[in-house]
């Protein structure tokens, strides 16, 4: 899964040189923003398998705490809510090639990922978590004492490049890093004794842990950099101004806080 | 009693998904026998313009990786050209089977005896009708048993356009497997739809591939 990582990095720089010469100006003053509400639909991309944050209900509909989060942005933007689902991965390309108009995915900023898009002010702080099997000797009592045991984490996540940049150096080898799609994946091969630890955003932690039969051995916020924000296309100022100044007012209201207790999240 | 019916739910949704994983594999497929004909017939009687365009085609896309032409098709081509991540999806993959299937008809090809085409010659057929009446319709008889593997293939590989955003069975089982959290039930329901489907599509290839014939 890596492989697609560098494989979308080339695709879109590709995309750029392509463009470079065909690239429109935008003439409006509020830019992407105006787009949008000229169109009177703002168009989410998300990866619905992240409960609670983003998945689909027995009746198909996208549900969770980012999507009603984002269900009222748009409302308080006066414009509809589009949601357009797919791989954790192909997100940050979405947005760059206006596939998309904003992401909300439980994601956090990082140097890579800013980059290439910007992010609104965060949303939301999380912790993480270490998880390891039920009657595992290991113990951890910082994030420092995972180095030198085979390590599981979620493709493109803040925890996948934290264990690469500091669990690596440490003595965890390269080859002992697994990654998967998805949380419950790792989730499995921990149960299973494949691999020690899984690393992983701590919210989904407690009910995996429950379900599968595992321990979270620890909760920390050593490794947490920044908080969940919703990524949107570089240099769109008024946009992002506009979706700041809603995250504010709902923080201001207690709507987020309101919505953090209906979806359980710490 | 609650777990047959939470079972029956799940499959009742995942056929859902598989109406979209049907759609995209016939898609793919056809315009993959399309383009597949087409570049085995330049690459045995083109001109070496026709043959070097259709092998170059053959040895780039086979060796790229599928998901690799979904993005290309998704995040390059679609800019200029509005689709949908449904038929781009479809194309890419339509593009990628082109390649092998071009391989599998040339083999075809290759193996009609050529002294049938020096035949249609000798009784005035132009080269274009001897291709069109004699050669292909007893190729593509041949190429049933290999072909039905490619059908197979892209069957499977019709669960890569999720990566863009297309629901089909195997994204699905992913949301099922994330809201149950039971990926075993969820991934297995979904295993067993597509031996279904991969089992009735080689069973009427081997049908077709009896009725058919060639006794040479």
């Amino acid at each position: 899964m890596k492989r697609i990582q560098f494989v979308l990095i080339a695709v879109i720089a590709a995309a750029l040189l392509l463009s470079a010469c065909a690239s429109g100006s935008q003439t409006s003053q509020e830019g992407y923003l105006g787009t949008i509400k000229e169109r009177g639909k703002l168009i989410i991309g998300t990866s619905a398998d992240y409960p609670p944050y983003e998945s689909v209900d027995e009746a198909g509909n996208f549900v969770g705490f980012d999507l009603d989060l984002i269900r009222e942005v748009g409302k308080r933007m006066g414009v509809e809510v589009e949601i357009k689902d797919m791989a954790f991965d192909a997100l940050i390309a979405a947005v760059q090639e206006k596939k998309v108009d904003v992401v909300i995915a439980a994601m956090q900023s990082s140097p890579e990922r800013d980059e290439k898009v910007d992010f609104s002010t965060p949303y939301h702080y999380q912790k993480d978590a270490f998880l390891t099997a039920a009657d595992s000797p290991i113990v951890l009592n910082k994030a420092m004492d995972a180095a030198g045991h085979s390590i599981g984490v979620q493709t493109g996540t803040i925890q996948e490049s934290w264990t690469v940049e500091n669990l690596v150096p440490a003595g965890t080898k390269e080859d002992q890093v697994f990654r998967y799609e998805r949380v419950d994946q790792g989730a499995l091969d921990v149960k299973a004794g494949r691999v020690d630890i899984l690393f992983i955003n701590a919210d989904p932690a407690a009910e995996l842990a429950k379900e599968l039969g595992i321990k979270v051995a620890l909760v920390t916020d050593e490794t947490v950099i920044g908080g969940q924000s919703i990524a949107l296309p570089n240099g769109e100022t008024a946009l992002k101004a506009e979706i700041d100044r809603i995250l504010a007012e709902l923080e201001k209201e207690g709507f987020i806080q309101k919505l953090q207790e209906q979806w359980a999240i710490p | 009693m609650e777990f047959l019916q939470n079972l029956l739910l799940l499959f009742r949704y995942l056929i859902a998904g598989t109406w979209v994983t049907l759609g995209v594999t016939a898609i793919a497929l056809s315009t993959g026998f399309g383009v597949g004909i087409l570049l085995a017939t330049f690459r045995v009687y083109g001109g070496a313009m026709l043959r070097t365009i259709a092998a170059l085609y053959s040895l780039v896309i086979r060796a790229v990786p599928v998901i690799v032409v979904i993005f290309i098709l998704y995040f390059v081509i679609a800019r200029f050209v509005d689709l949908s991540p449904f038929l781009s999806g479809s194309l890419a993959l339509g593009i990628a089977s082109g390649a092998y299937q071009s391989e599998v008809f040339r083999g075809a090809i290759l193996s009609v005896p050529p002294g049938q085409m020096l035949a249609a010659r000798a009784i005035g057929m132009s080269r274009v009708k001897a291709i069109r009446y004699i050669i292909l319709p007893q190729a593509l008889r041949l190429s049933i048993p290999p072909w039905s593997n490619e059908a197979a293939i892209v069957l499977k590989d019709s669960s890569l356009v999720y990566v863009i955003g297309v629901a089909e069975i195997l994204r699905r089982a992913e949301y099922v497997s994330a809201r149950t959290l039971q990926p075993f039930i969820a991934f297995g329901a979904a295993a067993l739809i597509y031996f279904s489907l991969t089992f009735l599509t080689n069973r009427a290839l081997d049908w077709l591939e009896q009725r058919y014939r060639v006794l040479m």
